[in-house]
């Protein structure tokens, strides 16, 4: 490690670290720890609390997620929802963030505040509002736009509706993020770049854009991570429907494991989805290059 | 003048996409001020033509609404100063205090961020259980009690503070329980909103463990509320919609009253460039 220790320790600071660092060990090993023991046990067990089974089954469990055409189709519902809703995001953050950043633009705070209200609403309510604005009858997206579309119950519009509510409630994320990634840029190179005649799609081409490198792969790993997770919005909204042109792969884990009650073959699809979401996370790092791994 | 121009052209753009961004919540919080026939009606105008409030009195009546909301008012609130604390004190420990094992530490909190929650919920559910903390508030607040994402938060804030000032008040005699608390906490402020605002959030929004661990109705929180309402109620769109606005609008609230130091706290503490 390489530390420096600090010759003298006061007693408080002892108490204080030991406290401390034995609540942290304890709340992480109970709640974590253990439970993710416990799930990978489970997974190579026919696990249901319900008829209170639990035998064991080898690979069994993770045979069936690997020879199952539902998490096949749910895991390419997953990749095209997430590609999709990241480019989106990244996107649109980059590109308002630098409009925010322009000197021709005036009430920057009002509209940062603006784009990040979605970010900071109860997804289960925001996907309520969607639904019912999807609505074919009561809905108002049909009504502006003067469409006859039944937005939620079409299997090739169905996940297309989700995605946009998706990019809606997330994109003020990415605003947020590069707005400080371009805030902490250094003015000096800008300077030289304007004095050497750069224009300003050059300057944002090879100086603004690398230099935001660290930040678009933050954005893009904290992306893949959550729309891994997401199922909220599915549960409301379409419930994996219509047929299973909206099956995500947390969607099935959840259905798995809280109404059909089968516990070891959700944790064997977790384990799956963890594993996953570990190899991208390293895989992104990878792409972006060395310096920052 | 293409200077003019140029102002110009961003400042719609960034005008329309605002719209874009808040017309659902202006289209939900009117809606909730309709009456029902004129939800349903087929040529629809965005402003109420007859403004009542009888959605909001429906809500409550036949669904008891708002004991959900104050449940969770409490649950949240709760979680959210436990969070709060938790996270200053340990993301203090963690930045200022060098100790064998506090990078492997550091970096296995890390790592809990990108475990996915379908991995540990099982055994946590099946754990509360045999605690026999089932239907008790105690399963949905001590399981909250840490945040990788704080802890996280706070250390990256708290190395910025420069050790001087914590060597100045050692030197005056002060103990570390003192410089904490009336140093290091109040220094923290940005950092604590932005913590402040995603807890509060994601423990009002979360849905699936509230509804596995509270089995009784009355206990129960908003989201598990919101979406047994929509089952029960789903033709009284007008009271679906102010139930819906009654679960938003006091997160939205919190947020434009805290905003200057949230996004300052996330801008700082988020990622180091």
């Amino acid at each position: 490690m390489g530390a420096k220790y600090r010759k003298y320790q006061s007693k408080s600071e002892i108490i204080l670290r030991n406290i401390v660092v034995a609540a942290m060990i304890i709340y992480f090993t109970v709640f974590l720890i253990i439970p993710i023991i416990i799930a990978f046990a489970g997974s190579f067990h026919n696990w249901n609390p319900l008829s209170g089974t639990y035998d064991f089954l080898g690979l069994e469990n993770y045979k069936d997620v690997f020879s199952s055409g539902l998490f096949g189709t749910s895991m390419i519902n997953t990749i095209i929802f997430s590609v999709v809703v990241i480019i989106f995001r990244v996107g649109l953050g980059l590109g308002i963030a630098c409009a925010l950043n322009s000197v021709l633009v005036k009430h920057k705070t009002f509209f940062r505040a603006v784009y990040y209200m979605p970010v900071v609403t109860p997804m289960v309510a925001v996907a309520f509002v969607w639904k019912f604005m999807y609505n074919p009858q009561i809905g108002t997206i049909n009504q502006i736009f003067g469409l006859d579309v039944n937005w939620l119950m079409n299997p090739k519009t169905a996940l297309i509706a989700v995605m946009i509510m998706t990019i809606w409630k997330d994109f003020g994320y990415a605003v947020v993020m590069y707005i400080a990634g371009l805030y902490s840029l250094p003015s000096d190179v800008m300077e030289a770049a304007k004095i050497d005649g750069a224009t300003s799609w050059q300057t944002f081409r090879y100086i603004t854009l690398p230099l935001l490198k660290p930040m678009t792969l933050f954005v893009v790993i904290t992306s893949i991570i959550s729309y891994i997770q997401a199922y909220v919005q599915i549960l409301i909204m379409t419930e994996g429907g219509p047929g299973t042109s909206t099956y995500l792969a947390s969607y099935i884990i959840y259905d798995e494991a809280f109404v059909k009650y089968n516990f070891g073959y959700a944790s064997a699809l977790s384990f799956v989805l963890f594993v996953i979401t570990a190899v991208l996370t390293w895989m992104s790092f990878r792409v972006s290059g060395d310096e920052e791994a | 003048m293409p200077k003019k121009l140029n102002s110009v052209i961003l400042n719609v753009i960034l005008l329309v996409m605002g719209v874009i961004t808040v017309y659902p919540f202006i289209w939900m919080i009117l809606s909730s001020f309709k009456q029902n026939q004129e939800i349903m009606a087929l040529d629809q105008k965005l402003l109420p033509e007859q403004f009542t409030i009888q959605n909001y009195i429906n809500m409550n009546e036949r669904f008891d609404f708002m004991r959900f909301f104050f449940n969770s008012v409490i649950v949240t609130i709760v979680v959210t100063i436990l969070v709060i604390y938790t996270s200053t004190i340990c993301g203090f420990v963690l930045s200022k205090y060098k100790f064998r094992g506090r990078n492997l530490l550091f970096g296995f909190i890390l790592s809990t961020m990108m475990i996915p929650w379908c991995v540990t919920i099982i055994p946590k559910y099946t754990m509360i259980q045999s605690f026999g903390w089932l239907d008790s508030y105690k399963a949905l607040i001590i399981p909250a009690m840490f945040s990788g994402f704080g802890i996280f938060m706070m250390k990256q804030h708290i190395s910025k503070i420069p050790d001087e000032v914590i060597e100045a008040a050692r030197i005056d005699g002060a103990s570390e329980f003192r410089i904490f608390h009336q140093i290091i906490f109040p220094m923290s402020k940005n950092s604590i909103a932005s913590i402040a605002i995603f807890q509060f959030l994601w423990t009002w929004e979360d849905y699936l463990w509230p509804y596995l661990v509270i089995n009784t109705k009355e206990k129960q929180l908003l989201a598990v509320g919101l979406k047994m309402f929509n089952g029960q109620y789903s033709t009284d769109y007008g009271a679906l919609f102010a139930a819906t606005a009654v679960s938003i609008v006091p997160v939205l609230i919190i947020y434009l009253f805290f905003q200057k130091q949230f996004i300052a706290g996330i801008a700082s503490s988020a990622v180091k460039g």
